[in-house]
Formats: C-alpha cells, structure tokens, sequence
C-alpha cells in the first residue's frame, strides 16, 4: 500500500521468539517496525490463554454503558481543567501577534497589576510561527492573569514571512528556519512506466486536489496542573493522551527525582492524536512550580489551542491516473506537498489502498511560519484518500462505470481485498445503491433538488506491542481491583479494563473496579496509532488470567478441593466432578470465596501475549447527500460506515468511536479550514465562532456496522473510521449534481462557482450576455 | 513576499497599554449598570485604570443553597462557578468563552444558559442550576436524562457531556416528547467533538419517552 512497510523481519526470529509488525505514530508521521516478541503459541503452555469465540463471552462483545458515565452526566469527573488546590495560581501565555519577529517585552507594567506573582519570558530568540508564546504571566486568578498578559508591554520587528504554500515556494520567498522551505524526502516508483502506462490508457484524468489545515479542536484545551509547593514530591495532573509521555519529562522539568512525581490522567477532553508530552504548556507550568514552589494551573486558552496546538496539516497533491476501458487503474502518478507550517506534515501515501498496476510518488513538506503539525487520528491517511478515492471516481466517470464496480476491481487482490469488497457491498446495501438510479453518471435532469452517493475505502495498522503492566487484585471482601497507568481519551478504555477482568472471573461489569490514569499503577502506552486497545487488553486479560489461577490454587486449599475442578460464573465459584467423578459440585459466591483469602488478599501481573492482540484494519463507508443547485446548500443526509477491528470488547463504544470518526469526517469536508489572511499573517479564526465544527444540524442519520465475519483478536478502531468519510462525500455531491469539487472544505460558494461553470461549459456552452437560462 | 513593517505604524506597538485602558473601562461599566457608580468615576477610572480592581460580594443561590462570594465585578458567572465556589462547581466546563460550545451550560430559573456569557452578577436573585445539581442529594439517584446518556453511551471524552445534560434537561423539561428535530435545535448550542451525536439523540429520545410516559415535569 505504500513505502512505509519494511516487508521482511531484519533477521530471522530466535528460539521461541517470533516476529511480528506493530503500528507507531512519531510526530503525525505514521510507520510501522518489526518487533520480537515471545512466541507464545509455540511454547505450548497447559492453559493456552485465548479470547473466548465470541459467541461464548458473557461481558465482552456485548453493549457496555462505559463505567465512568455516571461521573460524566453528573459533572463528578475531574479533568484536569477542573483541579483546584490552595495557593494555586493561573497562567497565561502572551503569543506572538507575527509569523515571525524580533521582539522585545517589558515585563514591569505586568508584574504591577494587582495578582500577578509572575512575570517571566518563555524564550528570547526571533520567533518562528505565528501565534508562537513569549512570555508567561502567573497570578491568583485567571482574570488577572489575563490582565498580566495585556499589560506587558511589547516592541516587534516582524520580519517577512511565509504564511501559504504559495509564499513558501515563491523565488523570494521569506526562510522558514535555516533549512529551506522544501524537504522532498519521499520519492517511489518508476514516473517513465507510469508516463509510458498512461499513453495506453483509455482515460487519463490529472488533477490537483487540496486540503486545508485542519485543527483538533479538543473541547478541553492542552496544559497540566502542577502540584508542587516545594519539599520533594510533587503531582502533575495532565491532559494528555499518554501519562507516561508526560511522566517521564516532568521529574527533570521539576528538577525531582523520577520516583518523587506522579502524573495523573483520570478523565481527558479529548486528544486526537495531539497531545503527547508535556509540551510548551507543561514546560512553563514546572518551572513556574519549581521556582514559586507553589502549584501552578496552565491550561491554554481557546485562542492559544488554535494557534500553538497542532494540527493536521494541508495538503496539495496533484495526480494523474489512467485507466482501461474495463476500469483496471493501471498508472497513477502523484506529487504531493505536506503543509505542515513549521513541521513536517504527513500523507497516507499514494496509491491509497487501490492497486494500480505501476505508480510514481514524490512527497515533499512545504514549511511556512506557522505552527507544526502534530498526529491527527490517523495522521496523512484522510488526505491521502481523498485524492484517491476523487481520481478514482474521475476515471469511473470518464469511462462511464460503475462507481461501486470500478472500486471492487482494483482493489489489492488475496483475503485484503475479499474484505473491502465484502465491506463495500454491505455499505451500498445500506446506502441504497441498488435503487440509486445514477451509478456511472451525474444526475443531469434540472431538478433543484438532487441525491447523490459516494463511496471510500480506508485502511490502518493498528495492533499492540509489550508496553503495559497490569495488575489486578482481588480482596478478601470480594472487591476486584484492576490497576494501570493507561488512560482513557474517551475511547472507553477504563471500561474494557473492568470488563476483561469481569469475563474472565465471571463477574458482572460492575463488580471490577479500573483503576488508570495514574503513573504509579504502572507503565502503559500512549494512546495514538490505534493501539492502545490491543496492547492493554492482552495484558489485562494475562493479568486476570493468572489472578484466577492464583485464586484456584488458594481455594483448593482452603475448601479442600483440587484447582482443575474450580470454576467461575455469573459471580461463583463452581466446583465441577471430573472425570473420575471426584468432586461434589459444591459452589460458593465470590464473596464466600474471597472471604478465605489471607488480609492482604491477592495481586497478579500480567504482560501483553502476541496471540491476544492482531492488526491491520479494513474499512468501507459510503454517504448519501442532497445537492439544492439553487442554494448550493450541500446537506449529508446519511452515512454508513462498515469497519471491522478485530474483537470489539464494547460493541457500543466501538459503534461510539465509529460514529465519531464519520461526524469529524463530515466536518473536515464540509465546515473545518484554518483560514490565515497571507498578507497580515493573520489566523483569522482562532475560536469557535468562526472555526466551525459539526453541531448537531449537521449530523444526518449514521450506521455504523462492526464486520461480523472479522474473527481475529483486538486491534482497535480509533483512526480507521476518520478517513475515508469527506472523500465519499465529495464523490456523492458529484453524483449529484455533476460538479466536482477537489479542494475542501465542500461549500456552497464552490460549489454554485461549479453549477455556474458547467452550465457555461459542458450543458449550455458559453454564457449568453442576455443571462438567458435560469 | 507581505513586509509587515511596511503596513504598520510604530504607534501599534503601543496598543495593550490602550487595551488594558479600554478593559478596565468595559469591566465597570458592567457593574456600573447595575449598582450605579459615582458620577464622573468613569474618567477617573481611565486616569488610573488599576483602581478597578477590587471585589463585589454577591449572594448567588446556586442549586438550591445560598453561596457568598467575593468576586470581581466582572467576573463571569462560569468563573464564578469554577473559581470562587468553596467546593468548586466544575462540571460547567470552559471550553471557547465566547458563547459558542455550550460546555457551561447551566439553567437560568430554569431556562438554560451559557454561564460564559453573563457577569456572576447578573444572577443575583435567580436560581442557578449546575449539573451537579440535578442529581438529587449526594450523588444521589440519577435524572431520566442522566441514566439515558449512561446507556445509549452518549458521552465519550465527556468534556461537553454536562452541557449537553442541561441543554437536553431544559428542553425535554419544556416538552417531554420532543421529537428529533426538536432536540437538535435545542442543542444546537452545545458542540462536541468526539462525535457522539448519534447516540446522544437516542439518548435524548428515550429520556423524552420515558419521561412522557411518566410526569410531565421535569424528569427528576
């Protein structure tokens, strides 16, 4: 699918070891690496651990309303927003108004307004991006923290800048850095045979499509708490995606060493793929603390979110592709620039999942005076899709084929593709495509108001590595605890936690408590990439594995029994006859059990097993929209999505993740755009009046489907169902009214521009002077 | 290539100075409506901006109990909720500030509210209703709405889940059997980015149901 996958292990695997391929995100920029791991299915363990079949499991796979609910419809869960303590100060961060400037501040006339305790610069040096923070105000409310920022009194020399891919590539163009505005750093395939290719195809279609920059837009902003008021222990809560991104930074941040500090994550506004580490905010925030010796709360405001947080960055790639008469894609060529201000940007990569028979690939990133890109669910893959799945539709047309026909036919072949053909049949089953009366042509009839369906295919690594502890504990009046330092985005991670210990001991979902988001119950990975899921459940379930079988060995010596026979459901512990017929099916309730339990009660660990955990998603969605043509309102009226992950342990929050992967991927198409003015260098809408995200106006009616026929283990499910959904909608809007709009986000302006144009064009011809027509 | 320098005069370099002016001026005249300031402070106040500072106490009835603060003048009703309660109200979030997300959505004498939008003074002598308290007692039994976002999972990050619960309270509140539509306009103020608009509809819905079926009041 594209160049990123080194295809072979580096050597071959040592005894009783294997290798197997895991997903990393690093900085937005999606890879995959070989990893050695225990082989365990070969060690031929007496109780090989395994999921259950799905039909069998009593908790997981099923419907779980997530456990910490009740905390969030109640306002009980504290985000880190929310953590108050005494002495605490608020601060505030002073951006930089330019792209790029000198500057020089005086600070006096801050630290004179009445709360400010400090006032202190954040760097020195000419800044590097807009929106770039300077200085920091700490004071005891955030009110007169923000009258310590105003109050600091500011000389810029701006220096000329870069804020648009056209600025950056320009001869002149103001530098980016020392390094140049350009980085081509990818090029694949063969561009002679892709031009030699495309001279024998029936339909060439080249085109230029673009993709603005796109924000996280968490509804909690980036920052930490820091609780330290001196002495040596300190307390870091943060809104972050992975504790120990930011727990193994702040100990030296707080000038503490690493066991003094603990980093909490209970509850999380959402992260994205945004927040990792302790970042700007979290670096101010300590040093505040260490030198106040007093706790320090630095959340950044809205305006700071949109302009120093990262985002997903934009995209211009232009292609050319060429198909048969028959629709087989056989060439496709590509050139793509990354937009990701002062980082690197990511792509998916192209081809997209299709399979054209050669391909040519130039990547570049394209830097400018703005902030870098960060990871954004799943980094460069939305961008990359949406090309691909527009060409596709191009040439489909062009040809007059099928839309559904001409995906189904270069899609890659073996087991990968069965599955994205299975996938989109369901999805045009869902959608209606059967009764759709334009499948290989636009509805060209003059009705104002039109429908039309679009198809996308998606694709992501996801799995899990070694990277969890888990411990689980069982006391002696029954309550069952499971510890890790994981946290919980939203995805519902505390809830599969409990869940899987619930299973395995036959337990309700409410009889296990999770315990998470907190550095000291031990090590756990971050959460991006899709992999969180299928690196903490095989742990969970080991840890719970071997607390039952510890349990067993305890019981059959306190109630006289052997630990083969010993059984757990539906919150007892059975004891079965075995063969012989020994054994008098006696049964305890748990409480009874763990009554026999010394005071301390039992621990066990647990550590990822390979055979818990599988990868490489597969995905397909199609949406419905209507077109009014006198409008040039664009509405989505349905979307359906068919992905599989492997095992679903919650079905419902894997339904909520889906859903939630079509609703942002209807807003990037429709609504979302960081719009800069290229001559001031201004974002001009750093806010949520006029950053527009979807709200419930906009949501049409949603299906989400989990592939049934995926038996595989956990995976996860996070970034798949984000990609392809604007792509589909882009296609569907064609579908409907015949204007193809290749830059985002889909609006009416370009889209009553397109009605115009091809009126004008390809219905009408030229427009007459007299406006004849409508 | 744009050369800023080109387009601004040196004079702009000045203008947080001006602005913290201007803020001082805004921020009194917020109370001034109110308790009706000495006349002619106004220009003395733009003399000597730092002599705004200082602290109105109000009396806010907050979920049913009579809480004394000491805050700004002009001090918004959220932060008054987040910042000056003793224990802190933090289930309205503050997520844009400007009156666009509804994350600190509260009721109004019963109406819901962006707490951003309106000075803590502007709620002296009405009922504040937070989140947390329209549960009754400690973390007591939970409300029609509350046990439906639970099981139709309609919170996932859950920073805008306490916005949504006022917003869907104080709509189903007006008209138990809301239809779809109906819920959509009267969350169209809320926003939430983890997407769980589908099933916080359902939620909604089945909350509208059960609660027809049973009292037309307010589903406590």
């Amino acid at each position: 699918m594209s160049a990123r996958h080194q295809e072979q292990p580096p050597r071959p695997a040592g005894p009783g070891k294997k290798w197997i391929r895991v997903s990393k995100v690093v900085a937005g920029v999606e890879s995959e690496e070989w990893v050695e791991v225990d082989d365990d299915e070969e060690g031929g363990e007496e109780d090989e651990l395994a999921w259950p079949p799905r039909g069998e499991m009593h908790v997981l796979n099923r419907d779980l309303p997530r456990v910490d609910g009740p905390d969030k419809v109640t306002g009980r869960a504290r985000y880190t927003h929310d953590v108050r303590l005494p002495g605490m100060l608020y601060a505030r961060l002073l951006l930089c108004p330019h792209p790029t400037a000198k500057f020089e501040l005086d600070l006096e006339p801050a630290r004179a307004v009445p709360g400010v305790k400090e006032v202190r610069l954040v760097t020195e040096e000419e800044t590097l991006y807009l929106g770039q923070p300077i200085a920091a105000v700490a004071a005891t409310t955030p009110e007169a923290a923000d009258d310590g920022v105003r109050a600091i009194r500011a000389r810029f020399e701006p220096k000329p800048f870069a804020v648009t891919h056209e600025q950056a590539l320009a001869e002149n163009a103001a530098p980016v850095g020392k390094n140049g505005n350009v980085r081509a750093d990818q090029t694949k395939g063969d561009l002679e045979a892709v031009e030699s290719a495309l001279a024998e195809c029936d339909a060439v279609v080249e085109a230029t499509y673009r993709l603005p920059v796109q924000h996280h837009a968490c509804l909690e902003t980036h920052g930490v708490v820091v609780d330290y008021s001196g002495g040596d222990q300190a307390t870091v809560y943060a809104s972050t995606q992975g504790t120990f991104s930011v727990h193994g930074e702040v100990p030296k941040l707080l000038g503490l060493p690493a066991g003094a500090v603990t980093t909490v994550v209970q509850h999380m506004g959402g992260g994205f793929g945004g927040k990792f580490g302790p970042d700007l905010a979290g670096r101010v925030a300590c040093e505040l603390a260490r030198d106040l010796k007093t706790p320090i709360h630095l959340m950044l405001t809205r305006e700071a979110e949109f302009l120093t947080a990262g985002n997903r960055s934009g995209c211009v790639q232009t292609l050319k592709g060429g198909a048969k008469k028959d629709g087989t894609l056989a060439a496709l060529s590509a050139r793509v620039d990354r937009l990701g201000g002062i980082g690197g940007g990511s792509h998916g990569g192209l081809p997209y999942v299709y399979a054209p028979r050669v391909s040519f690939l130039e990547s570049r990133a394209v830097h400018t005076h703005t902030d870098g890109s960060r990871a954004f669910r799943a980094p460069g893959h939305p961008q990359a899709s949406f090309a691909m799945e527009s060409l596709l539709d191009e040439l489909a047309y062009a040809l007059g084929i099928d839309l559904l026909a001409i995906r189904k036919k270069n899609l890659p072949s073996g087991k990968d593709g069965d599955v994205w053909s299975r996938q989109l049949d369901l999805c045009a089953q869902l959608v209606g495509w059967d009764e759709h009366p334009h499948k290989s042509a636009p509805d060209a009839s003059d009705a104002p108001l039109k429908t039309g369906i679009g198809f996308g295919i998606s694709t992501w690594g996801g799995g899990g590595r070694a990277e969890c502890q888990v411990e689980v504990r069982i006391a002696r009046d029954g309550a069952v605890t499971a510890l890790s330092g994981t946290q919980d985005l939203g995805t519902g991670t505390r809830t599969l936690v409990a869940a899987i210990v619930a299973e395995e001991f036959g337990l309700a979902l409410d009889d296990v408590v999770a315990q998470i988001g907190r550095s000291s119950y031990g090590q756990a990975n971050g959460s991006g990439g899709s992999t969180t899921a299928a690196s903490l459940a095989p742990a969970v379930k080991d840890a719970a594995h071997n607390a039952r079988a510890a349990f067993f060995e305890h019981l059959a010596g306190a109630l006289g029994t052997k630990r083969e026979r010993l059984a757990c459901e539906r919150g007892e512990i059975l004891e079965r006859s075995d063969s012989s017929g020994a054994g008098d099916g006696r049964r305890w309730s748990w409480e009874e059990a763990c009554a026999t339990l010394p005071p301390s009660g039992l621990s066990a660990r647990g550590e990822w097993k390979s055979q818990l955990a599988s990868r490489g998603t597969h995905g397909a969605q199609a949406a419905k929209v209507t077109v009014d043509t006198l409008t040039g309102e664009i509405r989505v009226v349905q979307m359906v999505c068919v992905q599989d992950c492997g095992l679903a342990l919650n079905r419902l929050a894997t339904r909520s993740q889906i859903n939630g992967g079509m609703v942002q991927a209807l807003s990037y198409g429709l609504l979302e755009e960081r719009v800069i003015d290229p001559e001031l260098g201004l974002v001009l809408n750093a806010n949520f009046e006029d950053y527009k995200i979807a709200g419930c106006q906009e949501i049409p009616e949603m299906i989400a489907v989990i592939d049934e026929k995926d038996d595989r283990a956990v995976i996860g499910v996070g970034e798949p169902p984000v990609i392809p959904g604007h792509g589909a909608i882009a296609n569907a809007i064609h579908n409907a009214c015949g204007v193809r709009l290749r830059e985002m986000p889909l609006t009416s302006d370009k889209l009553l521009t397109g009605l115009v144009a091809l009126r004008e064009g390809t219905r009408e011809g030229p427009k007459r002077p007299d406006g004849a027509g409508r | 290539m744009p050369d800023p320098k080109q387009r601004r005069g040196p004079e702009e370099n000045l203008s947080r100075r001006s602005f913290l002016k201007g803020s001082g001026v805004l921020a009194a005249s917020g109370i001034a409506s109110r308790a009706a300031a000495e006349p002619g402070a106004g220009l003395a106040w733009q003399a000597e901006p730092e002599r705004l500072s200082g602290t109105a106490e109000l009396a806010l009835s907050i979920n049913g109990e009579e809480r004394k603060l000491s805050v700004e003048p002009r001090t918004t009703l959220l932060n008054a909720l987040r910042n000056h309660c003793e224990p802190p109200l933090t289930g309205a979030k503050l997520v844009c500030d400007h009156g666009s997300c509804g994350a600190c959505t509260v009721h109004l004498d019963g109406r819901p509210v962006y707490a951003c939008m309106l000075l803590a003074a502007d709620a002296v002598g009405r009922e504040v209703t937070t989140v947390e308290g329209l549960s009754s007692g400690d973390g007591g039994e939970l409300t029609a709405v509350q046990r439906a976002f639970c099981e139709h999972d309609a919170s996932m990050c859950g920073f805008c889940t306490p916005g949504f619960v006022m917003s869907v309270t104080a709509c189903l509140a007006r008209k138990p059997g809301a239809t779809l539509e109906e819920i959509k306009s009267a969350c169209s103020g809320n926003l939430c980015r983890c997407g769980t608009y589908p099933h916080l509809f359902q939620a909604a819905l089945d909350a509208g149901r059960r609660m027809g079926a049973g009292s037309t009041k307010g589903g406590r």
